[in-house]
């Protein structure tokens, strides 16, 4: 009976739970997805290295839902005593005509429980149609083949999923039984009664606020611009609380200022429907502005997450073939015949490989050559905040030579062409062109100055380009030299380096004989293309999925309490606009009318996050600079484009609802 | 003395087929200008229905509403608008002011949607509220006044763009009778000094004889008009009720 009733409550208001049924679903789709990334690896050819990744990637996944749960749980929660308070009216008819509060908190229970069933069914479903596209972009992501196409379905997150959304839609059925038991029937009786007393606050009082929340957010920008975020300190904190702060009290002033400085230009106040709006919009703040605020960071942190997660994606992306030019690279610290030591153990390299190539790296043990020779010459183009460490740690190091010879021998394995240089010049080489687009303008520079360097006492003139290619993986070098072979002589050997690459099925390969050189215990240090690949795109699955996972989540639930707040403001508003076509205003007028109205309430939030955002995006380029320079506006673009989608969605069903509710007779 | 409102066997129904309900039963009228006419009638006969499909509110089944030679009945939902915001002003029972707007902007409202200049509009607001004395309240907020100042300023509201015709229901439904009383001195003087035409729907009456001309309405049918004439208000008052009680139940019922 109570089931009926509500599940015609529910059919009935279908409208009103429309945006939020569709919200819920979308959450639990979501959830499922990246709770399921564990069992994509079963389609996947995927090396033993990627696959410690997934594991970290899962275990993060997990650590993220938590979070993540519990913005989902506020959304649910907030929105369950939302659709209470709503129907206020609804319950105190139903008590005045002698109905329990047990039994209204049964009706609600079952609607919650109803709503709960069908928007994890129909989220669950989405997911794991959503989770086989997501299987596609994990496999591109680590360039692994599709073993096979099979259908991924993972028990693990569909479990998960039920049960946090479990939990979470009883808590909501448990605050929900609790709102209603505190409500007295003549409370909801009142609610009736439509005139709520506006609070007026004094224009000067507002006019202060708002520039006290004005100063208070422009000096939160100035110290962050200053101090920036590369490191979590007690400053940065101070930063965001100031910021915090400044945003709650802009919130909290801003439509009384507003109100004031509109109404001192009469003829626009007076113009239209132009007064009814701001005092509508004044009325509701007062009391919205909480919710507002919290919106507003909420979307400052999507667009943070996004943009600069979408770039460091990038920065990622671009160059770990340079990183790892071969399929495997082993090198020591000394001088040794690498190839020797591993037949002495038993590794045989004919079982690999067919050809590899062994080279020295070269250094002078005096500091006639290091790489403060060749920094000091461009420091003033050394970024300010790097410059100290630069100079501190990296101006002592001396710099390597490799023989033109071995370097034109790994450009055929490479299959790539080789180098000649006279007998006096000497190239500079950097395998870290793709990522630092910093060092390789420096050395750019260094080379148009036409320099000069001193190698073992004779003099070499800089080689005019800079060599880009790899010629080991993961090298640690930020630069090398390339010098004719006879320029050596005089240096000692201070590394030794041996680079293949595999004859067959390159994967399993590799993973065979890093498990070879592991059993044997060889003591040199083997860097495979796979650990390389695996890392990178391992740290490009991490953050994506991070970023993604979270600022959708983030978006959906801003978005869905500005819509449920709208829409519930249009219920309140009925009787406004009824009205306001009673005294003439036509329906052009009123839709009009709405849409200001909603577009205002959806757009302060956003404008206020985006400028929060432009200060944001600076501050994290700055940091993340020393890994690479992000492409700014390109990242803005995409996440400009996925917020307009996913917010203007909410925005424009907001409208049609609200219009539908207010206009309807 | 030209026609400002002609009503000419106006029917309305309610509901389906099954049920049936004719809340108007082929109604003819009409209204001069600077008349103060009365409906009065028991409840479910059919007044506020009457006067909605006049105020364009509600749409007729049948038959034409004819207001400054303009027929009603034959308009779009657009031109519907404008004429209701250039020919009508309306007073409610429950005064339909804008909680969020103050008395002044409640009086403004029309003239700013009728996208009026707003110093000529400011000027028209000041001086309807000097001839209804609420100069003192404009400042307020609904909540913050009367029912009668409340009702006044709706009255405001409802003359502000000098309309053909001013439909009001129940204006004085929610207030005590002295509050009734300065209200309908206001509506009167209104009628007089300002020859606005005025339909006014009321049960109450003491209310109603303040009018020129009472039509009584039963089951949707016109079944009675009294003229004033030249009696004093307190005779017409006294053939009222004669009027009421014959009309069904007894005068106590009605006041
Ligand atoms: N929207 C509607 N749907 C169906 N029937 C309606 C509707 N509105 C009014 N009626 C019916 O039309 C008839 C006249 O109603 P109306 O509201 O005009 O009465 P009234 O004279 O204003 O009464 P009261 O003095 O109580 O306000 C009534 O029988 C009523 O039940
Ligand atoms: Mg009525």
């Amino acid at each position: 009976m109570y089931f009926k009733l509500s599940l015609r409550n529910v059919r009935k208001s279908f409208s009103d739970y429309a945006l939020y049924f569709l919200t819920l679903t979308f959450g639990v789709c979501v959830f499922y997805v990246f709770n399921s990334i564990e069992a994509q690896k079963a389609m996947m050819h995927i090396s033993s290295s990627a696959q410690q990744i997934m594991k970290t990637i899962t275990w993060l996944m997990d650590g993220v839902s938590v979070f993540v749960s519990f913005i989902l749980g506020f959304l649910i929660v907030y929105a369950n005593n939302f659709l209470i308070r709503r129907r206020k009216r609804e319950f105190g008819i139903y008590m005045t005509l002698g109905m329990e509060k047990g039994k209204i908190s049964r009706i609600l229970i079952s609607e919650t429980f109803i709503i709960g069933v069908f928007s994890l069914a129909a989220g669950l479903f989405a997911g794991v149609f959503l989770s086989q596209w997501l299987s596609v972009v994990t496999a591109k992501l680590f360039e692994a083949s599709m073993a096979e196409y099979r259908f991924i379905f993972s028990l693990s997150a569909l479990l998960k999923t039920i049960l946090y959304f479990g939990i979470i839609f009883v808590i909501a059925i448990v605050t929900s039984t609790v709102v209603i038991s505190k409500y007295k029937l003549i409370d909801l009786i009142n609610s009736i009664k439509q005139n709520e007393t506006p609070k007026i606050k004094n224009p000067a009082v507002t006019t202060v606020l708002f520039i006290l929340s004005v100063l208070l957010i422009g000096t939160a920008y100035r110290l962050v611009l200053k101090n920036g975020i590369a490191s979590f300190d007690r400053m940065l904190a101070f930063e965001c609380v100031l910021g915090a702060a400044g945003t709650f009290l802009f919130f909290a002033s801003l439509s009384g200022f507003f109100l004031g400085l509109f109404k001192a230009n009469r003829s626009r106040y007076f113009s239209g429907l132009n007064m009814f709006i701001m005092r509508q919009i004044n009325s509701r703040i007062n009391t919205a502005h909480i919710s507002m605020s919290f919106i507003c960071l909420m979307l400052f942190v999507t667009i943070g997450i996004f943009s600069t997660g979408l770039g460091i994606t990038k920065v990622l992306n671009k160059g770990f073939r340079d990183a790892a030019p071969f399929d495997v690279s082993l090198s020591v610290e000394k001088d040794a015949d690498l190839s020797a030591i591993l037949s002495e153990h038993g590794v045989k390299l004919s079982d690999y490989s067919d050809s590899f190539i062994q080279y020295k790296e070269y250094s002078f043990k005096d500091d006639s050559l290091t790489l403060g020779t060749v920094l000091s010459k461009v420091e003033d183009q050394i970024p300010p905040e790097g410059r100290d460490t630069v100079i501190k740690r990296m101006y002592p190091m001396p710099v390597k030579l490799i023989r033109l010879s071995d370097y034109n021998r790994l450009m055929e394995l490479s299959g790539k062409p080789g180098l000649s240089l006279s007998g006096s010049q000497a190239a500079l080489l950097t395998q870290y062109a793709w990522s630092e687009a910093d060092l390789q303008s420096l050395l750019e520079n260094y080379i148009s100055q036409g320099s000069h360097l001193n190698i073992g006492g004779a003099d070499y003139s800089v080689y005019p380009r800079l060599l880009t290619e790899g010629i080991v993986n993961n090298g640690y070098d930020i630069f090398v030299l390339v010098v004719p072979d006879e320029a050596v002589q005089k240096s000692a050997v201070s590394g030794s380096v041996l680079c293949f690459n595999m004859r067959a099925d390159s994967v399993a390969a590799q993973d065979r004989f890093e498990d070879a050189l592991m059993a044997k215990g060889i003591p040199a240090r083997c860097v495979s293309k796979n650990s390389v690949l695996a890392q990178a795109a391992g740290s490009k699955a991490i953050i994506s999925f991070v970023c993604i996972y979270v600022g959708i989540i983030f978006l959906i639930t801003s978005a869905a309490v500005l819509a449920l707040q709208q829409l519930s403001e249009a219920a309140d508003n009925k009787h406004r606009y009824a009205i306001l076509k009673k005294i003439g205003a036509d329906n052009g007028l009123l839709s009009r009318t709405i849409l200001k109205q909603i577009a205002i309430y959806f757009m302060i939030p956003l404008a206020l996050a985006c400028v929060h955002s432009i200060v944001g995006i600076k501050v994290a380029n700055d940091a993340i600079r020393q890994i690479g320079s992000l492409n700014a506006a390109l990242n803005i673009v995409i996440t400009a484009a996925a917020i307009l989608l996913i917010y203007g969605t909410y925005f424009v069903a907001t409208y049609l609802g609200s219009k539908k509710i207010i206009l309807r007779n | 003395m030209g026609e400002i409102l002609k009503v000419s066997n106006v029917e309305k129904y309610y509901g389906n087929k099954g049920s049936l309900t004719k809340a108007l039963d082929r109604v003819s009228f009409s209204v001069s200008e600077g008349e103060f006419t009365g409906i009065m009638g028991s409840s479910g006969s059919g007044k506020t229905t009457l006067l909605n499909c006049i105020s364009t509110i509600d749409s007729v089944t049948a038959g034409n509403v004819i207001i400054r030679g303009a027929d009603i009945t034959r308009m779009n939902s657009r031109s519907l608008a404008k004429f209701r915001r250039e020919e009508l002003g309306f007073m409610f029972q429950d005064y339909n002011l804008l909680d969020t707007l103050t008395g002044f902007e409640n009086i403004i409202l029309p003239l700013t949607i009728a996208g009026e200049n707003h110093r000529s509009a400011v000027d028209k607001v000041n001086e309807v509220a000097k001839r209804l004395e609420i100069s003192e309240i404009l400042e307020k907020y609904p909540y913050e006044m009367s029912g009668g100042q409340r009702q006044r300023i709706a009255a405001a509201r409802a003359i502000i763009t000098g309309p053909a015709l001013i439909l009001a229901d129940e204006p004085t439904g929610a207030l005590d009778s002295k509050s009734a009383r300065m209200l309908m001195e206001c509506l009167e003087s209104l009628n007089t000094g300002m020859r606005a035409t005025i339909l006014m729907v009321t049960h109450d009456a003491f209310t109603a004889s303040y009018c020129h001309r009472i039509l009584f309405i039963k089951d949707g049918k016109i079944f009675n008009e009294l003229v004033r004439g030249a009696d004093t208000r307190k005779e017409f008052f006294g053939k009222i009720i004669e009027v009421v009680t014959l009309l069904g139940g007894d005068a106590a019922n009605v006041l």
